[in-house]
């Protein structure tokens, strides 16, 4: 009753920046022969929703990757938290650098944080470089035009780098996905199979 | 998403990238929503701002830019706090658009993947 039909498709990633692409199935049948598995002996299912409890010699390979797939997926998310609290950062810099810029010649005053809570008053003399800090302990002084200059490369960074990172956590949702859908059909494929086996209980 | 029970519909290439579509569009959608909601948060403070600003009759305005508070003179904080608001409510609109499409496209594409799996699938909000 099993359709000849490819197990190949066509179309598909196979990874992308280390993370594995999932196969698509398009027959199940045939995807099972082909794996070797017995899927009456491999799933035992306690509970309805997608993490099978499944006999560990005979797991199925897509639940190990569902597994692996969710910590990617955790790990590009702290990035892109990390990323989007870094871009707002930089674009106040670049206001602040901008201001003290544009008020060349006259003395700013400013209010700035000492510590939580308590502030001192500072005037800002006439300015031609900032210091920009640049992270583990090193602090430079740049001449306002580099450093906006500077600033404005690390931003483009940083919103290109959001960028790469929200596509690859699309991609990797994608393959979860996949992987559910895979899991799911497999499930039908065996429950069709034992109503068939129930119906016609003299072929085995 | 639910298992069906036992069904014998297939499932095609074209069917999985629809299903991987209607995900994406799933998650988007929450992310605007969460973004429409800061926007229309940051639009209000400005609208409050600019209504402070009115109000006080002080000369010189502490304008946060950055982490410090600079001594600004009222005019040039009430023409910062104009310029961001027009960028703000055009960012709202913006995201307000992007929603409206993406709820056309999912559900269309619930049309269709209703149409071909009927009970098989689920594809409504837990």
């Amino acid at each position: 009753m099993a359709t000849a039909s490819s197990s190949s498709s066509s179309g598909m990633v196979t990874e992308r920046r280390g993370i594995p692409g999932a196969q698509f199935v398009e027959d199940v049948q045939t995807y099972l022969t082909q794996a070797g598995l017995d899927v009456n002996s491999a799933l035992a299912f306690s509970k309805k929703d997608e993490e099978l409890v499944l006999h560990s010699d005979n797991a199925l390979p897509e639940d190990m990757t569902l597994q692996q797939y969710k910590l990617v997926e955790m790990k590009l998310q702290a990035q892109q938290r990390d990323l989007q609290a870094k871009i707002p950062d930089i674009e106040k810099c670049l206001d602040v650098v901008a201001t003290l810029q544009a008020k060349k010649g006259t003395a700013l005053i400013t209010d700035f944080e000492v510590s939580e809570g308590i502030y001192s008053r500072a005037s800002i003399e006439d300015t031609d470089s900032v210091c920009l800090w640049l992270g583990a302990n090193v602090m430079l002084e740049y001449s306002c035009e580099e450093a906006t200059g500077l600033l404005r490369r690390n931003l483009d960074n940083a919103k290109a780098s959001l960028e790469v990172l929200l596509a690859d956590l699309q991609f990797l949702r994608d393959q979860v996905t996949i992987t559910q859908v895979t899991i799911a059909r497999v499930y039908n494929w065996d429950v069709h199979q034992r109503r068939l086996r129930q119906a016609s209980p003299k072929d085995s | 998403m639910q298992q069906g029970g036992g069904s014998e519909t297939e499932v095609t290439w074209e069917d999985q990238q629809n299903i991987n579509k209607f995900g994406r569009l799933n998650n988007r959608f929450h992310e605007l929503e969460d973004e429409i909601k800061f926007a229309k948060e940051s639009n209000e403070n400005l609208e409050d701002a600019s209504n402070e600003l009115i109000l006080t009759d002080e000369e010189v305005v502490r304008f946060q830019i950055g982490e410090v508070f600079a001594h600004v003179p009222k005019e040039e904080v009430e023409s910062r706090i104009e310029e961001m608001k027009e960028v703000t409510s055009k960012n709202l609109e913006k995201l307000e658009e992007e929603k409206e499409s993406i709820l056309a496209q999912m559900a269309e594409l619930k049309q269709i993947l209703y149409g071909k799996f009927k009970d098989s699938i689920n594809l409504e909000e837990d």
